[in-house]
């Protein structure tokens, strides 16, 4: 590769370097001054994570050439508090508990810092808008504002510095605000996170995915890649020793695609070589040759009669079945004075953690195959390799690094085999870190679902039956589906006490991308039909909304969907405090007219603008339309 | 992921324009460089590797803006956050900040310049619209004989589909040349999936400037962008609007009718009840905007005096 000089001055000191020419300032920064506070979220500049100010102004870094940056001042978040020590924004950070995953800190600690200096009298509007290039999927926002909005006050003096200080116990821990440990290595970038681990003598792993959502492969010719300068080696399936297949419930998904792939993102092979350029450059001259299959891309199509089959274990393409039984639902739609029937579904939806999947693996000087990555089940995982890859379990060790978020996303074990192969193959440490594309489109999703519901009631309310039917995409690989169904099962018809319910969770396979774990893990997509039945159910009967939850809430003593007895339920408080909350106007709906006191007022967001910075009174700094 | 074998970053247009007339092919032009580097990706042009890359922001000539009389000059190197940042700009060109305060984020404004922003042609760029709306002309530099030889034309006739120009090979954009608009009441409303970091599913730029005593349209410029292959300017809304009295249900007349001119190929409903809406929106707040700013103004003299 061809270099050009670089010559800047990074966090207060000269640096020149040799450097390739189409290298971005993010790379510059992480690869070769290890300034890895600087993080990569997408790479296409819409996270943020990468901010850094280049000559005063906050620029994103994956989008600027290193060579742009020549003879520039450049701040990275290592460079705003002498080592050891916290900037204002920094505390204010640890002092509200900013940071959870911490991924997306830095580079909100430099946003945060750019709107102080750019505009240290912002309101809180104009400190959202002017922090709308940076994402953080853990906290909802409000924390990360309110420490911008302390450290406003501390630094315009609006308030002390002991505001900074962390809150005593008092009486109690309970109730109390406690600092996040964690947080002072997140808020300077200090911590590492997978993809920003090194070793010595480390190859870098680049994978080549299918294009295909179902085909078979005839041949896979590695030739012309292995013989590649600074390609160390080449995996596929043909390299795993043991007994290929993990999965968090059915061990349906192999390390790389086995005689077949599944859905277009599927694994196929692997390289490492000596830089990652190289090993991408290596992985497209992988030929595979494939045979496309008949696909199947909607859920329905999975069940019917002679429908491709995706798993031979499988023939029905069913990965689980959950039924529930309670009383005697023909009984009580009998009794019922209302009957509704509709359908709801919900669509798939990506985690978009702000850490893509990254992994660094090695074989250590006791043949101990490591594996280092945000694993979100790691001894699970180490259980699954040790059969893969047929060493005993002590020869075998995961290591969970710093999880970027993961909101189930990162259960399934997509990638660390994959490392694990590669370190054995060439007994030297191997990285793969995922790009945002390929996270989108090799990790699980929320499963999207249909729900057909029946729901019998009183006249006064009362639920007399339930029929539940919810069908479910599991895309290609079993992965969490099974728990997701139970899940989705049990908690299906609601807090809500029911004596007659028919309840049929299904997942299937199909040739989309798998489904797996995501927050509340099967309960939205429920819940989404359930609330939404009551709320027709209500305005069906001219009842007020809370008034017909309340008739039908579990209560201590109730008996569950499971037939469990209940020893104690907080939905009364949850319905009373969030009618509180709401300012909330008793009445069924349709019966107060338009004009309700409800809405908007106190407590309500106006609608989602931009120009907050326009509305600052004269004096600001910036007022110029 | 972009790789590179050469990276220029010339001082002057002569270097810039010997540098791109004997540039190998596949060279690419930058200045923000905001867009090239999103472009190299997955799911678009992938792995890319660029013969050469020739960096204009340090191109002298490129840098700055003047006025000249009833237009002003803005080289191809003034970005977005310059509209936020530099009152004469912001006086001269009111509907600027607006629109630059939807467009993209804080960080990437200060990279991105409005020149580039042409040059790509998106269909839902928020640049052209208020160029449009203000008689924007390009002006295309090359070298010819050796000499820099430079020629403009309306921004209208430049774009002439989604990334499509007629920006010719050889060919530098070298600067923007649009009408003051001083005194003017601006709007610019849009529409993405969120506020910041997101492309227009439809924008409306709009320029008012009222009588003295703000009760008629003297002048109406307003344009629409994102609702088909190139930016529309609303020519026919301008001249039933000019010289009358400002009036509510004019303006509601006038945007209702404007649904026709949706020209894209996918969701086509949604922006035909959107851009009405956004025409009525923008007219009446340009309508406030210039009102208001009557008085502030004749404060600012009193103030003087």
């Amino acid at each position: 590769m061809p270099e050009i000089d670089l010559s800047l001055q990074v966090n207060g000191r000269k640096v020149t370097r040799r450097a390739d020419p189409g290298q971005r300032l993010l790379d510059f920064l992480r690869d070769e001054l290890n300034l890895t506070g600087t993080k990569e979220g997408c790479g296409a500049g819409e996270c943020g994570t990468c901010s850094v100010f280049v000559d005063g102004k906050l620029v994103k870094s994956c989008l600027m050439p290193a060579a742009k940056a020549d003879g520039a001042v450049i701040e990275t978040v290592e460079g705003l508090a002498k080592p050891g020590t916290l900037e204002v924004i920094q505390r204010a950070f640890h002092k509200t508990g900013a940071s959870q995953c911490g991924y997306c800190i830095p580079g909100m600690v430099m946003a945060a810092t750019s709107v102080l200096r750019e505009a240290p009298e912002a309101s809180l509007d104009e400190i959202k808008e002017r922090m709308g290039g940076n994402i953080c999927r853990c906290t909802g926002y409000s924390k990360i504002i309110e420490a911008v909005e302390l450290a406003r006050d501390v630094v315009s003096g609006k308030a002390t510095p002991a505001a900074l200080e962390e809150d005593g116990p008092g009486e109690s821990y309970i109730g109390t605000n406690v600092r996040r440990l964690d947080a002072p290595s997140k808020v300077t970038g200090r911590l590492k996170y997978a993809g920003d681990m090194v070793m010595p003598d480390m190859l870098h792993m680049a994978v080549l995915r299918s294009p295909h959502a179902h085909a078979e492969i005839l041949s896979i010719d590695t030739s012309e890649a292995e013989a590649m300068e600074g390609v160390a080696c080449v995996i596929t399936s043909e390299d795993v020793p043991g007994t290929d297949g993990f999965g968090v419930f059915v061990h349906d998904q192999p390390i790389m695609a086995r005689g077949k792939v599944r859905h277009v993102g599927e694994a196929v092979a692997a390289v490492a070589a000596e830089t990652e350029t190289l090993a991408r450059l290596a992985a497209r001259k992988i030929k595979v040759e494939y045979r496309e299959l008949p696909g199947l891309f909607s859920p329905e199509d999975a069940l019917k009669d002679g429908a491709p089959v995706i798993h031979d274990y499988a023939p029905d393409n069913l990965v689980k079945h959950i039924p529930i039984r309670k009383g005697d639902v023909d009984k009580g739609f009998a009794e019922a004075d209302l009957i509704i029937e509709d359908e709801f579904s919900t669509q798939q939806v990506e985690h978009a953690y702000l850490e893509p999947e990254a992994g660094l693996a090695y074989v250590d000087a006791d043949d101990v195959v490591t594996v280092i990555s945000p694993s979100q089940n790691i001894t699970h995982h180490r259980h699954m390799l040790s059969e893969i890859i047929a060493k005993p379990i002590n020869k075998v060790r995961f290591i969970m690094s710093p999880v970027g978020g993961g909101f189930g996303g990162k259960e399934d074990m997509i990638y660390q085999g994959m490392l694990a192969l590669a370190a054995m193959k060439t007994f030297r440490p191997v990285r793969l870190v995922f790009t945002r594309e390929e996270s989108i489109i090799a990790s699980a999703k929320r499963h999207p679902s249909k729900v057909r519901y029946r729901m019998g009631l009183k006249s006064d309310g009362r639920i007399t039956a339930i029929k539940f039917e919810m069908l479910s995409d599991g895309g290609a690989y079993g992965m969490s589906s099974e728990g997701v169904m139970r899940k989705a099962a049990i908690l299906s018809c609601g807090p809500y006490e029911v004596d007659n319910i028919q309840v049929d969770t299904r997942a299937v396979y199909t040739n989309n991308t798998p489904s797996g774990a995501f927050r509340t893990f099967g309960g939205m997509q429920a819940q989404f039909a359930t609330e939404s039945m009551v709320d027709i159910a209500a305005e069906r009967l001219g009842l007020d909304p809370f008034e017909i939850r309340r008739r039908n809430m579990m209560r201590a003593g109730s008996l569950t969907h499971t037939q469990q007895r209940l020893d104690s339920a907080s939905i009364d408080r949850v319905l009373e405090a969030a009618e509180r909350a709401s300012n909330w106007e008793a009445g069924a709906v349709g019966m107060r007219g338009p004009e309700r006191g409800d809405l908007n007022g106190p407590g309500t967001r106006a609608p989602c603008t931009l120009g907050a910075r326009f509305e600052r009174p004269a004096g600001g700094k910036e007022k110029v339309a | 992921m972009l790789t590179c074998q050469r990276y220029e970053t010339p001082r002057t247009l002569a270097e810039a324009l010997a540098l791109w007339e004997s540039a190998p092919d596949g060279a690419r032009l930058i200045a923000g460089a905001t867009d090239v580097l999103p472009w190299a990706r997955d799911g678009r042009a992938g792995d890319v590797d660029l013969p050469m890359m020739i960096d204009l922001s340090r191109v002298s000539e490129l840098s700055g803006y003047e006025r000249h009389g009833g237009r002003v000059r803005l080289g191809a190197n003034v970005v977005f956050q310059d509209f936020l940042e530099d009152p004469s700009l912001a006086a001269w060109l009111p509907v600027m900040p607006y629109c630059s305060v939807w467009f993209a984020d804080d960080q990437i404004r200060q990279q991105a310049t409005l020149a580039g922003n042409l040059v790509n042609a998106s269909p839902a760029a928020d640049g052209t619209p208020p160029v449009i709306a203000l008689d924007g002309e390009i002006e295309l530099c090359r070298i010819s004989n050796g000499a820099v030889m430079c020629h403009t034309m309306p921004v209208a006739e430049f774009v002439t589909g989604p990334g499509r120009t007629r920006l010719a090979p050889n060919e530098l954009v070298s600067a923007v040349t649009l009408d003051v608009a001083e005194g003017y009441g601006a709007s610019f409303q849009k529409v993405g999936q969120r506020r910041s970091l997101v492309i227009s599913v439809a924008c409306v730029a709009a320029l008012v400037k009222t009588d003295p005593t703000g009760t008629r349209f003297e002048d109406v410029r307003i344009a629409l962008g994102g609702v088909g292959p190139v930016p529309q300017r609303l020519g026919d809304v301008e001249e039933r609007l000019k010289g009358e009295v400002i009036d509510a249900g004019l303006i509601a007349d006038v945007a209702a009718v404007t649904a026709d001119r949706v020209a894209s190929r996918s969701r086509v409903e949604y922006r035909r009840r959107v851009v009405p809406g956004f025409v009525r929106a923008a007219l009446e707040e340009a309508v406030d905007r210039a009102r208001s700013d009557r008085p502030a103004a004749a404060n600012k003299e009193a103030v003087n005096a």
